[in-house]
């Protein structure tokens, strides 16, 4: 046996191990979806074979506007989140009393439990208890109770509040990172030649950290677009279906409804619609690698 | 030598006391009880049980009522049940058809011993698939202290639809709070909110031979009523469920509710309340209210059927089960001696009682989620004004028939 021959033996059962988890955690579980949607599987023992039907059977519904809503919602708070994120991070570099204090300040949305986070700003979307609601009538903005929930429009808006605070820390500490490792003396360069504060930002911070707010971006966008604690929490996807995304709808059908086939013909599509994104998102990734080679 | 001696003496003693206790271990009969803590009388009964059949273990698991349903269901369709479970009776037909519960023998007298129309909730094809546990009928809460202030009589609550709505605006009008508390959120008791209107203006969802009425002249004026009622009801009412509702009651922010008799126990002792029955509508040829039971179900493939009928059929006897019942503030299942002071200890009892006899049954349908489901988009829609009632009506009563 050569050297090289036996390196890449090496090289293949060092690999085996994971391969074989992901084949078991991952590939596995993919396969299966696919093939169980294209049955008719239920709480019924007898499964059968129904062909394209569950697909059918959803573009014939209002999939396509749920396929839209989820478009628009990760929009807005993906959008939302990287702004605030990029706000953040440059305020958090700046050499101003107590930053340790503001950095620590960023986490609490991040650290503490989902869950918990979002059944508190439930109680804050409250019209007759919750903090919003009266603090706005206090003021004089609302003449009447507001429950935010109970429209479409207000409700859509809440869940993608509630989705921007908790996501937002994490955006924030990537870009403050990516910002960090800005060399110093361009900045001095800039200053000595009398640039002033956005415009350091605009020629100098903006174009160098471009790669880590592409790269977030796209990380953002993949659990964003699958995000489903939030709005499952906060309005099952009400009322009448205003805030339902293509998870929830998914979760609906195949464990609220027990109607497993068609809702594996869902979680498909989302996963073809997350593939895609993961596409973009390693490419974006490999070009920024070859850009750095370079 | 001597080291490898007591290794292997002691390996053995390891080995004999784990087969012994496999041996010796008894057979579990798992149990899922709904709600945050096992019913106080069950721990006696089932340790009497236990007592009477050597070598069965009862192992009761206690699941919160938002998750209580799926986890059950879940569990039997991944082939791994749970012997006996606490289920809502609708679930009761889905389950029988897809072969995963098993039939509960019940002799004419077991039957006749509970109030009419309460074993036809857990019947389908001529057998019972339950054992009923709880029963609620619905009847009106209203906050005297709020028509007072409104300048209405305290101690006169609406009995029509009309004096419903004429003193839920008469309260919004003159105290600027919610006359009304209607439940709207993506919860079943919304669609049981639109079952107490349709009952109570002779409508049905769907009659004895499985054609869907939803669509009637009666049900539309529910739908259109409900409509009406939001304006002076509390802000949002897609936002709030029924639980939510007795937190606004007892916090005298709503002044009337509808609600089974738990609600009494619930209501905060400031709030000076009355109960009646509920109103009726304009079509109604009598009073009417919404029956709902939960059922105890028998799982199969568990090899422990036949006792989890038989401890099933314990907890839930005649006596036990008014125990329950009254430390629950249930409807009574059976009218059993006990039953007839209820009314005369806490007069509150009585538009829960009477109900039993003109209630209608919570709707049997085979994909009973499904059914639920359009119900509630369907009242979500005309209460958020994105249909009309008819239309909102029409499109519902086409899409249910797929679910029967």
């Amino acid at each position: 046996m050569t050297r090289s021959r036996s390196a890449t033996l090496f090289a293949l059962a060092l690999l085996l191990p994971a391969t074989i988890y992901i084949l078991v955690i991952v590939a596995y579980p993919l396969v299966d979806t696919f093939s169980l949607s294209f049955t008719d599987a239920s709480l019924r023992k007898t499964v059968n074979w129904v062909g394209w039907a569950n697909y059918q059977k959803i573009f014939g519904g209002d999939f396509g506007t749920i396929i839209v809503r989820t478009f628009v919602w990760t929009f807005f708070s993906v959008s939302i989140k990287m702004i605030i994120g990029t706000c953040g991070a440059v305020l958090l570099n700046a050499l101003v009393p107590g930053r340790a204090l503001f950095r620590m300040l960023t986490l609490p949305p991040w650290i503490i439990p989902m869950a918990i986070g979002i059944f508190m700003w439930g109680w804050m979307y409250n019209g007759q208890f919750g903090m919003i609601s009266g603090v706005l009538q206090n003021i004089g903005v609302l003449d009447r109770p507001l429950a935010w929930l109970a429209y479409g429009n207000t409700a859509f808006a809440a869940t993608v509040l509630t989705d921007v605070w908790i996501g937002v820390p994490l955006v924030t500490l990537y870009l403050l990172a990516a910002i960090q490792s800005i060399p110093k003396d361009l900045y001095e360069a800039a200053w000595t030649d009398g640039a002033e504060r956005f415009y350091r930002f605009r020629r100098i911070t903006l174009p160098l950290i471009v790669p880590a707010l592409l790269t977030m971006s796209m990380i953002s966008l993949i659990s964003t677009f699958n995000s489903f604690d939030i709005i499952w929490i906060l309005t099952q996807g009400g009322p009448n279906g205003q805030t339902t995304t293509m998870i929830i709808d998914t979760y609906r059908t195949a464990i609220g409804s027990y109607k497993y086939g068609e809702g594996a013909a869902r979680a498909v599509m989302i996963c073809i619609f997350v593939s895609i994104f993961c596409f973009f998102y390693f490419r974006v990734v490999n070009k920024l690698s070859a850009g750095e080679a370079k | 030598m001597r080291y490898y001696g007591t290794l292997l003496a002691g390996a053995a003693v390891v080995l004999s006391t784990m087969a012994g206790s496999a041996f010796a271990e008894d057979k579990a009969v798992s149990m899922i009880q709904c709600g945050d803590a096992i019913a106080e009388t069950y721990p006696d009964l089932i340790k009497a049980w236990e007592a009477k059949n050597p070598g069965f273990k009862v192992n009761v698991e206690i699941v919160g009522w938002a998750q209580c349903q799926d986890k059950i269901t879940t569990l039997a369709a991944a082939g791994t049940p749970v012997a006996l479970a606490y289920v809502g009776s609708r679930t009761l037909k889905q389950f029988a058809d897809s072969d995963l519960i098993v039939p509960i023998p019940m002799t004419d007298a077991e039957k006749a011993a509970y109030y009419p129309h309460i074993v036809d909730t857990v019947t389908f094809k001529g057998e019972a698939w339950g054992i009923p546990v709880a029963f609620s009928t619905k009847a009106l809460f209203w906050n005297k202290a709020l028509f007072e202030k409104a300048g209405l009589d305290p101690a006169k609550p609406p009995t029509t639809w009309d004096e419903l709505y004429n003193d839920a605006k008469t309260v919004k009008d003159k105290t600027g709070i919610a006359g009304y508390g209607l439940p709207a959120k993506t919860m079943d008791n919304t669609m049981h909110q639109f079952l107490h209107f349709v009952y109570t203006n002779d409508g049905t969802v769907i009659d004895a031979d499985g054609k869907i009425t939803l669509d009637s002249p009666q049900n539309l004026q529910a739908l259109e009523f409900i409509k009406k009622l939001v304006p002076v009801s509390e802000d949002g009412p897609s936002a709030y469920d029924q639980d939510d509702m007795i937190k606004l009651f007892s916090d005298g922010k709503v002044a009337m509710i509808e609600g089974g008799p738990w609600v009494r126990n619930q209501v905060s002792k400031d709030i000076q309340w009355g109960v009646a029955p509920l109103p009726v509508g304009p079509q109604a040829k009598g009073a009417g209210t919404l029956l709902i039971t939960d059922s105890m179900a028998v799982f199969k493939g568990t090899g422990v059927e036949d006792q989890a009928v038989d401890l099933a059929k314990l907890l839930t006897n005649p006596e036990n089960q008014f125990v329950y019942e009254k430390t629950h503030g249930l409807t009574p299942l059976r009218p059993v001696a006990g039953v007839e002071t209820l009314v005369s200890e806490d007069p509150s009892w009585k538009p829960f009682l009477d109900g039993i006899a003109f209630g209608g049954p919570e709707p049997l349908f085979l994909d009973y989620k499904g059914f639920q489901n359009a119900l509630i988009d369907m009242v979500q829609s005309v209460v958020t004004g994105n249909a009309e009632p008819a239309a909102a009506l029409t499109k519902a009563a086409g899409s249910i028939d797929q679910y029967k």
